[in-house]
């Protein structure tokens, strides 16, 4: 009996012999990371008295190392700090991921998900459709540098590091595009 | 074949129906309607009356975590995922902005059978005493911290 449950258990683990195939991509893995900044992209002069963003470090979905200020070295960045459990980010969200889609490339959006779980996270970003950076913030530290305490929360960080506004509590898209067109893009 | 495993596990349905529901009590008692009403007392800066969740060292009180409410022996009385919580003012003066002082206050509709002693387990953390509340409706109550 339990060699038949055995037999029946690993035949459905295989497909005729063959190989299983590549594994399917994660959502907000490297493979979300921008190409290169578009040419002629022109922005605002951060101001001289803007603090600087904190500079932090994670691990995307599927892994990968990410440096931030990677990230803002060469243009502007969004911050988007979300759980999958939060009703506020998930009303917001796909606002947010046709936002992006908008300034790939031009504005990078990276999410950072914090008090979470890995399986929550690719269902909610599958969901929502996001096609940008995911930062699993497992420890909590980068939620911590930018102060946040509960989701959403949205930072945004000039080209160079110098953070220019944040929202605590979140923002919805349409606002989140006012603040860019004014705050970095250039008119 | 598929028709005989499928006969096999309509067979043992109810074995495993009876094993799943002991988990909860037992199916003869009484059981009555009661809302768990849990404040966490955060004291974060948010708009009243918005979904929320714990923070600082309460950061597992979070919509869909899970929950149990035990009785003084640890067993399970009732089961479950928390809702959102909502924000609660902590003072009644008009601070005249939008974003003031908040607790965030979490409310579950629960059926338990009568005990002596409830607690609450969120996220399998320590238990937390509930103390038994009628002055809105047939409720278990809780303040954290203390």
């Amino acid at each position: 009996m339990l060699a038949v449950a055995v037999a029946l258990v690993a035949g459905g683990c295989t497909s005729g012999g063959n190989d299983p195939g590549p594994a399917p991509t994660l959502a907000g893995g490297a493979a979300a990371l921008p190409g290169p900044v578009p040419g002629g992209l022109a922005l605002r002069p951060a101001p001289t008295d803007s603090p600087v963003a904190p500079r932090v470090a994670g691990t995307l979905t599927d892994g990968s190392p990410l440096a931030v200020a990677d990230l803002w070295a060469e243009r502007p960045v969004v911050l988007t700090f979300f759980s999958s459990w939060c009703t506020t980010c998930a009303q917001r969200q796909d606002g947010f991921s046709e936002l992006a889609r908008g300034y790939r490339d031009r504005v990078v959006f990276v999410g950072v998900a914090g008090e979470d779980e890995p399986d929550g996270v690719q269902a909610y970003l599958r969901e929502h459709r996001v096609e940008y950076p995911v930062v699993l913030d497992d420890t909590g530290t980068i939620w911590r540098s930018y102060a946040v305490r509960e989701p959403p929360a949205v930072v945004v960080v000039a080209k160079g590091g110098a953070l220019l506004r944040g929202w605590p509590g979140g923002v919805d898209a349409a606002a989140l595009d006012g603040a860019l067109r004014e705050l970095v893009l250039a008119p | 074949m598929r028709r005989s495993r499928y006969g096999r596990l309509a067979a043992l349905l109810p074995l495993l129906l009876s094993g799943v529901l002991a988990g909860c009590g037992d199916d003869d008692e009484p059981r009555a309607a009661r809302t768990v009403r849990v404040l966490v007392r955060d004291i974060n800066i948010r708009p009243e009356g918005v979904d929320c969740a714990g923070t600082g060292p309460y950061t597992y009180f979070h919509n869909k975590a899970p929950y149990r409410v035990v009785d003084s022996d640890g067993g399970t009385l009732a089961e479950g995922v928390l809702p959102p919580g909502k924000s609660v003012r902590t003072f009644e003066e008009d601070l005249e902005v939008e974003r003031i002082p908040t607790f965030c206050e979490f409310a579950v509709p629960v059926r338990v059978a009568r005990r002596e002693a409830y607690r609450l387990v969120v996220d399998d953390r320590p238990p937390i005493d509930l103390t038994e509340d009628s002055s809105a409706g047939p409720a278990l109550v809780a303040v954290v911290p203390s």
